[in-house]
């Protein structure tokens, strides 16, 4: 079938028609299936992380539960009624006021939530938390790659593209840590050593020899990642692929980190899964409501989020999105109009195979007796079967028990079936 | 003939040298290999241990620091290390004068570089104007960019009032006046910045104090980057701080403070103490970007964390308990018994409530409009860190219960006003009454003595002791410390009453330390590896900023880290292809002299050696950056380098033309071997 289509892609449509009237997305669907080393037509996962445990309960609202207002006199989101309110989903739950870029998402039937999501572990250290998941084994701290390293582990790729694996920020994440060789970067623009003059090419080529032949071995890996990468992005020149029309990126650091990785995807650099992250969400004090610490994030976040739905376009419909945060916070506001470290939380899942429209997971409930610990929203749905789903079903990958070590859940059975 | 001549004798003295190097290790290696004769691990070579102990002990040797410790002798030079007070220090005071906020209370701060908070005093009449000119002209500017930032906020939401067809017909006469006065300044300043650029200082400041307000706050929009450095450029420190606070006043405290770290860290004599107090640091880590916490951690720095950084734990963990920089951060000021009198009753005058229930009444509730804004219950965040991230670590062997019953222990310990830079304050009346149990301790109602308490418990608990010898052990001897050397300074910890000197002692001693394969075994940290690069090349810092903002872009901000954890030590973080990328073009500039206010000294990187002669040159260069210990690879790249013309910067025409130096030196920098210490 894919045969097919590409033949006729090829000697097809091109030929007859002319490049100058061919949609953008046919002519790179040509390109893609010619540069087979980049590892292109592939599916895409993208993976973001909120750090400082999001507070769930005001993301995605459980307007109809009134023990979520008496337990937040002053931070609670309204119902929705007015303009102020949350955002009404199915007469349940809403979304937060300030995440009206969302909505649209949610009624096109791409967008999915999973409530009462997380991890299976109680630990309320944010750094435990977010090592486990990230690592994508929960309680077990010896485990030294990521699972999203992992997915791809097990998938064959003979000429790979070094821009399989890539996260936006100064430092490789957890998640990407192992035997995939992973790029992390900064900023797409300073992504070269030496400078782009030819001085600068001497340098970068002599870094590289002393990497290439380095016996340390760490240094060794890294560095012959890196110069390829380097490498291949000068020839790419991914700046090139400005924003599309529509996709209105924040500013911010968060922002910034999407609409690079959109110009991997749209450079053809064989993007095959992206992190990003987002930090700031620990507001143990004055979180806000509707206005406030937690509305400028969610702002950020979703408005974010759309731009980069936006500027992919139809590559959209070969890519799932999906957001996570170490745990959520508790059910009751503290005594500073924040609130303190909690348990379960939401994930947004967004994509073009995704069957959106719909909250998934089943609700515990918001009564003291139904809270996990009496204080905690309690996890129903384990992190890992909203992933494992996402890797098995989108990336292909259906070795779940090397992706997901030790999980009695990593199994279709278990899916939520998001995905279909 | 000459240059022969000369090299003949620089050979003699460098033979002479190494022999002498070679015998006073030797001489070492024999009082040691007694110590150390019990089966331990294999020990490194005796040459290797100088440049050990320098790469582990200090951020990176300075030209000539291995010959000074081989002459001192390695022992009593970390003797010294130990005790900084006696090592003098004088070149870096010099460089430090220039950042007076440096010696300030966090109150001179506050009243110095006024904070949001004091402008809007000001502006509310609750304050007045200082007389002192140049405090006066950071006041107005600020009041006025606090007053046009008003203005916008009304303008937008009138905006957003009006639709897109209404124009400048809707504008009040006020709204187009004041847009005129902007349009006004903006131009005003665009003539004024490129004229001020060319003054000299004096004159400089006197116009800037000259202009209004307004002027002032559209030359700070004007002059961004490389100009704001070149407008303060020659001026007294004094007139260049006020300068700066007009412009950008977050610059100011938090500005000098990394500046300070950054020439501290590269020239300070007491490098332990550097290393001990980055150490502290980043283990009670505080973010300098919440809130009041700009203007608290120049001080958490050095009255806390410097202060006690080879002294006892416990004293230690009580000065960060009790320091406004902390009980900030980590929101403890903020907490609340749920049962304490302020819950109950509210803030009233004190004795107020007393009366009520001494005649046996209940006294009234506090009224409700009260309720909204002010905390009135536990926050769980401090307790929680304390005892996972400084104390008993994570694996340390508590519950939610014990940090839950802790956070009732530390209700009350509190600032006295933080936005204006208050001190610490016990609330009695935040207090939680009651009995509490932390980790099977009965700590009985006893007010602010109960933390006390606790702070004992924690800080001689055993797995506080494990916790932090092996994050001593993973900072100075490898990402994965031997538990036999875990074990010693466990040891060591309980048995001397956590004494940090004791602790670092036994780890110095510990044949773990000398081991054949802790050698070259960490990865630098950003800082580590900039700090530890203009140390060996011995480029002059005339500006520290550019530094400073390279530690931003490699993911390291000097006081910015945002999570209580505090940056990790661990290769797997610092090696990755982002941070190769920048630290190789970091080499590059700084070899090469691209970095402003950062001369390279090609002449003190080449000891006085004659540049034409391009092996002996390139033997120095390597000899100054990697103790001679550099890679068969990467001395044969860099070989083949100088053969080339482009690198070599050699014109046919000008045979004579030296290589460039400062490219080779940065190619040393960025090399693998650079990368670890």
């Amino acid at each position: 079938m894919a045969i097919t289509r590409r033949v006729f892609l090829k000697g097809g449509a091109l030929a007859i028609v002319g490049t100058s009237v061919i949609p953008s997305f046919l002519t790179r669907a040509v390109y893609a299936a010619e540069t087979a080393t980049a590892g292109t037509g592939k599916k895409r996962l993208v993976v973001l992380f909120q750090r400082g445990a999001a507070d769930g309960l005001n993301i995605v609202i459980p307007h109809a539960e009134a023990a979520y207002y008496s337990m937040r006199p002053s931070i609670a989101i309204p119902r929705p009624k007015g303009n102020n309110g949350a955002i009404d989903l199915d007469g349940f739950f809403g979304l937060h006021p300030s995440m009206a870029d969302f909505k649209p998402l949610w009624d096109a039937g791409h967008l999915a939530i999973v409530h009462a999501a997380g991890s299976p572990d109680n630990t309320r250290s944010h750094f435990d938390a977010q090592d486990y998941m990230e690592s994508g084994t929960p309680g077990m701290k010896a485990t030294e790659d990521g699972w999203l390293n992992r997915a791809l582990a097990g998938m064959k790729e003979p000429a790979a593209s070094p821009f399989r694996a890539v996260a936006m920020g100064g430092a490789l994440p957890r998640t990407l840590a192992g035997s995939i060789p992973a790029v992390s970067m900064g900023n797409i623009r300073e992504f070269t050593v030496g400078g782009r003059g030819p001085g600068g090419n001497i340098a970068s080529n002599s870094f590289e020899a002393m990497y290439e032949q380095s016996v340390d071995t760490v240094l060794h890996g890294t560095g012959n990642e890196t110069f390829e990468a380097v490498k291949m992005l000068r020839s790419a020149d991914p700046e090139k692929y400005t924003p599309a029309p529509g996709a209105n990126y924040p500013r911010g650091r968060f922002g910034d980190s999407l609409r690079q990785v959109a110009q991997l995807i749209k450079a053809n650099l064989g993007v095959e899964v992206a992190f990003a992250d987002i930090g700031g969400w620990d507001h143990h004090v004055n979180e806000g409501s509707i206005q406030g610490q937690i509305a400028n994030l969610t702002r950020e976040l979703s408005q974010s989020i759309a731009a980069f739905w936006t500027d992919l376009g139809d590559l959209g419909a070969d890519t799932v999105i999906v957001t996570m945060s170490e745990f959520g916070r508790t059910a009751r506001e503290n005594g500073n109009r924040g609130t303190d470290h909690g348990h379960a939380n939401v994930m947004f899942v967004l994509g073009g195979p995704v069957k959106g429209g719909k909250v998934y997971g089943r609700w515990p409930g918001l009564q003291t007796e139904q809270l996990y610990e009496g204080r905690d929203l309690a996890v129903t749905t384990d992190f890992r079967q909203v992933l494992s789903e996402a890797v098995y079903q989108h990336l292909g990958n259906k070795d779940l028990e090397k992706v997901f070590p030790g999980f009695d859940k990593a199994s279709p059975r278990n899916f939520l079936k998001y995905l279909g | 003939m000459r240059a022969t001549r000369k090299l003949v004798i620089l050979m003699i003295i460098a033979v002479l040298a190494s022999a002498f190097a070679l015998l006073a290790a030797d001489k070492q290696s024999k009082s040691k290999s007694k110590q150390a004769r019990a089966a331990g691990p294999a020990q490194m070579e005796e040459n290797k241990k100088i440049l050990h102990a320098l790469n582990r002990l200090t951020f990176g040797p300075h030209p000539g620091d291995v010959e000074k410790v081989s002459a001192e002798g390695l022992d009593k030079w970390f003797e010294q290390q130990l005790h900084p007070d006696k090592i003098d220090n004088s070149q870096l005071e010099a460089r430090l004068a220039p950042f007076r906020t440096l010696k300030m209370s966090t109150t001179e701060m506050v009243e110095n570089f006024p904070p949001p908070q004091v402008v809007r005093a000001l502006e509310n009449g609750r304050m007045s104007l200082p007389s002192d000119p140049g405090k006066r002209a950071i006041y107005e500017s600020r009041m006025a960019a606090y007053e046009q930032r008003q203005q916008k906020k009304e303008q937008t939401i009138d905006a957003d009032m009006k639709t897109d067809a209404q124009g400048d017909e809707q504008m009040t006469p006020e709204q187009r006046n004041a847009r005129q006065k902007d349009r006004e300044a903006r131009m005003f300043a665009d003539i004024d910045s490129a004229q001020l650029l060319q003054m000299p200082p004096e004159q400089r400041y006197n116009n800037i104090l000259k202009m209004t307000p307004e002027e002032r706050v559209e030359l700070a929009r004007a002059v961004k980057g490389p100009e704001a450095m070149q407008l303060v450029d020659g001026m007294k420190p004094e007139q260049r701080e006020t300068i700066q606070a007009i412009l950008q006043p977050q610059l100011v405290v938090g500005g000098e403070l990394a500046q300070a770290k950054v020439l501290r860290a590269i020239y300070s004599e007491r490098q332990l103490e550097e290393v001990m107090t980055d150490f502290w640091f980043n283990h009670f880590n505080v973010f300098i970007n919440k809130g009041p916490d700009r203007y608290m951690v120049t001080a958490y720095e050095r009255d806390v964390i410097r202060e006690h950084a080879f002294g006892k734990f416990r004293d230690l963990l009580v000065a960060t308990a009790k320091s406004p920089a902390m009980l900030f951060y980590l929101d403890n000021w903020q907490s609340v018994g749920p049962d304490s009198d302020l819950a109950k009753y509210g803030p009233q005058r004190p004795g107020a409530q007393k009366r009520f229930r001494r005649f046996g009444m209940q006294p009234p509730p506090r009224p409700q409009a009260n309720n909204k804004n002010r905390p009135s219950g536990l926050n769980e965040n401090y307790a929680r860190e304390i005892m996972e991230l400084h104390t008993l670590g994570v694996d340390g062997g508590y519950t939610q219960k014990d940090v839950t019953e802790l956070a009732k222990v530390l209700t009350g310990w509190s600032i006295q006003q933080p936005q204006r830079g208050g001190d610490f304050f016990y609330n009695e009346r935040a207090h939680e009454p009651g009995t509490k149990h932390v980790l099977g301790h009965e700590i009985k109602e006893h007010g602010q003595d109960e933390a006390m308490q606790v702070f004992d418990i924690l800080a001689h608990h055993p797995s506080t002791a494990k916790f932090i010898s092996k994050k001593l052990a993973m900072r100075f001897v490898s990402d994965t410390p031997p538990q036999s050397l875990i074990d010693k300074m466990t040891e060591t910890f309980l048995k001397k009453d956590g004494d940090i000197r004791e602790v670092l002692r036994t780890m110095f001693r510990s044949p773990e330390f000398w081991a054949a394969d802790a050698y070259r075994a960490k990865v630098k940290t950003p800082l580590e590896f900039v700090a530890s690069a203009v140390r060996a090349s011995g480029v002059d810092v005339q500006n520290a900023l550019p530094l400073v903002q390279q530690l931003n872009k490699m993911g390291m901000p000097l006081y910015a880290m945002q999570p209580p954890t505090g940056y990790s030590m661990k290769a797997e973080t610092w090696v990755n292809s982002s941070a190769l990328v920048n630290r190789m073009n970091f080499a590059l500039a700084l070899g090469v002299g691209r970095l402003p206010g950062l001369t390279p000294n090609p002449q003190a990187m080449l000891h006085g050696e004659n540049p034409s002669d391009t092996n002996a040159a390139v033997a120095t260069l390597e000899n100054t950056l990697l103790a001679g210990d550099i890679s068969a690879q990467t001395h044969a790249v860099i070989e083949k380098q100088l053969s080339d013309p482009q690198v070599a910067q050699r014109r046919l025409d000008d045979p004579a033309k030296p290589p460039n130096y400062g490219a080779i030196a940065g190619l040393i920098m960025g090399s693998p071997e650079f990368q670890r210490r």
